[in-house]
């Protein structure tokens, strides 16, 4: 119950701050409508059909990122009001203090990759998927979102402020974004650069995410690789975050 | 029975500080206990191990007969902190700022509601409910702060520097939701203060720590008693007269210690009534011009100032 207490907090300081759905879903949207337009026509000869949809999975990790790295900056914002010590001290489990702050972060990347998907349909982007593949991404899209929370709401306990925050962050994400198969395909890449592309696990739900949303389907093995890979990395994700919070008093 | 009993704690950070030393203290059941100190004494370390919040290095400390190291969990519903710095969510409304700290606590809606509309009317919020909460007074603010950390109707009640910043009035009115949160609510306060008038006027326990244990602990009255001595003012129409006929004085008493301040002569004595009888026999038997004479009696101030000097510690 407390987990849902906590959430229905976080996410009535999400609407009050909803400059921050916007402000996070801002680039994503520039990548998907000016980027994809620009870079299509460099693309021709790849066999990529829609690059709009193309660059949609890369995108709802992207938009991913940064909705749940905001997240990481509502525990900035706690510790000035006060509230975040005041949390600490009520009868309240530590794993539903964290769950119930990550769960905020996977709803808002679930808004915005709504918004985005929306918006990709303008773009003439064909989804393929069937309702079982639809469910099967958006478990996907959830099991990415929680493992990012889950180190954005570690990484935020350990930097002084958002300042760095924000620094460390962008540091992180864009590496991992561009050496992903977010924007191009992984066929012609080979040396030290395919492999550090194919250790990438956002290639994987990236690659995972676009054969179930533009083909409709994808190889059992592969996907149950995904789910396993991303299981494992979101229960240490939240391990952890919620280490690093029960460090917090242990000073 | 002790709503707070602490016994030889030590707190040392792992960055080296040793923030608390063997500290001893204890509250009873529905006091107003006062810890004072200067910055840097330990205050807000105690205050942040007794709300579960930090864990002490050593030392035992018992909350309500329960032990803070092993009952932590239930420790926390039984206490609630008002932190120097307002803690409301100001991304909620009033109400919802009370039905959140409710479900914190796990209280039953029916009882919440309740509870809130008696909270609301008693530290006097109805007429703030329509506004949002960000536009409301740093007055009104800590008021909602404290009424929302009585939802729960904790046991004890932490206060950390409650009026600090608050003019006279607001830090009156202050005083008297204190009292009335300790009489009809039967909850005991602990507080920490640097107003030490603040002290004196609210406190029935008060403690000084210094270095990180205490110096003193006792009721307003028996801390001031400790000094066991008073000051016989001598005044004078001017300072003029009083700086003329202060080696009259000395000279006529020179066992005690005589100090000037304004167109006053004070007499630090140990025994005041003889001394007084002596230096006003002595006064008049001279001739000596002077506006009148008493005897002061020491303020909080004056033992606060005294025990927290450094080399001058004293415990009574």
């Amino acid at each position: 119950m407390s987990v849902f207490t906590i959430l229905y907090r976080n996410i009535k300081w999400r609407f009050h701050n909803s400059f921050t759905i916007i402000v996070t879903i801002l680039q994503p949207l520039l990548w998907l409508v000016l980027y994809s337009a620009v870079a299509s026509q460099t693309m021709q000869g790849t066999g990529i059909v829609n690059y709009t949809g193309f660059i949609l999975p890369g995108l709802i990790i992207l938009v991913s990122f940064s909705a749940c790295s905001s997240g990481g900056i509502m525990n900035y914002m706690m510790k000035a009001d006060g509230s975040f010590y005041r949390i600490l001290i009520a009868p309240v489990r530590r794993t539903s203090i964290v769950l119930g702050q990550l769960l905020e972060a996977v709803l808002c990347t679930f808004l915005e990759v709504f918004i985005m998907g929306a918006i990709s349909l303008l773009f003439s982007v064909e989804i393929a998927a069937d309702i079982g593949a639809i469910l099967l991404a958006i478990l996907l899209v959830f099991l990415g979102a929680f493992f990012i929370s889950g180190m954005a709401y570690g990484i935020s306990l350990i930097l002084p402020n958002e300042v760095v925050y924000e620094t460390v962050m962008n540091a992180i994400v864009l590496p991992l974004f561009f050496l992903s198969t977010a924007l191009f395909p992984a066929g012609g890449m080979d040396g030290i650069l395919g492999v550090i592309v194919n250790l990438n696990p956002f290639t994987h739900i990236i690659n995972a995410l676009r054969s179930l949303l533009l083909n409709g389907t994808l190889a059992t093995r592969e996907l149950l690789f995904v789910f396993i890979l991303y299981l494992v990395m979101g229960g240490i994700s939240f391990s952890w975050a919620l280490h690093r919070l029960n460090r917090e008093t242990a000073l | 029975m002790y709503a707070i009993e602490v016994n030889k704690v030590v707190k040392k950070y792992k960055n080296g500080v040793q923030a608390l030393d063997r500290l001893s203290l204890s509250v009873q059941k529905g006091q107003i206990f006062s810890l004072l100190g200067q910055n840097g004494a330990g205050k807000s370390t105690l205050i942040r191990i007794l709300t579960t919040y930090l864990q002490p290095t050593a030392g035992e400390v018992t909350m309500l007969g329960k032990d803070i190291y092993s009952e932590a969990a239930a420790i926390r519903s039984e206490i609630a902190c008002v932190s120097q710095h307002i803690s409301i969510d100001t991304h909620l409304s009033l109400e919802e700022n009370m039905i959140f700290q409710s479900r914190l606590y796990k209280i039953p809606k029916a009882a919440a509601q309740k509870r809130m509309e008696k909270l609301i009317a008693d530290f006097d919020l109805s007429k703030y409910r329509k506004y949002p909460v960000s536009s409301y007074s740093g007055g009104v603010k800590r008021r909602l702060d404290i009424a929302l950390n009585m939802m729960s109707n904790p046991h004890i009640l932490f206060l950390d520097e409650p009026t600090v910043g608050m003019d006279i009035q607001s830090r009156m009115a202050m005083w008297d939701m204190m009292r009335k949160i300790r009489d009809d609510f039967g909850t005991t306060i602990f507080l920490t203060t640097h107003y030490l008038e603040e002290a004196d006027q609210l406190s029935d326990a008060i403690c000084i720590m210094k270095g990180g244990k205490e110096a003193i602990q006792g009721s307003p009255d028996t801390l001031k008693s400790i000094l066991r001595q008073s000051v016989i003012q001598v005044k004078f129409a001017d300072s003029k007269d009083a700086q003329k006929y202060l080696p009259l004085l000395q000279q006529h008493q020179p066992a005690q210690t005589f100090s000037i301040r304004n167109a006053s002569v004070l007499c630090n004595s140990s025994d005041e009534h003889p001394s007084m009888a002596d230096l006003m026999s002595f006064l008049l038997e001279y001739h000596i011009p002077l506006l009148g004479i008493e005897i002061l009696q020491p303020t909080l101030e004056d033992v606060f100032l005294r025990l927290t000097q450094d080399g001058r510690e004293g415990c009574a």
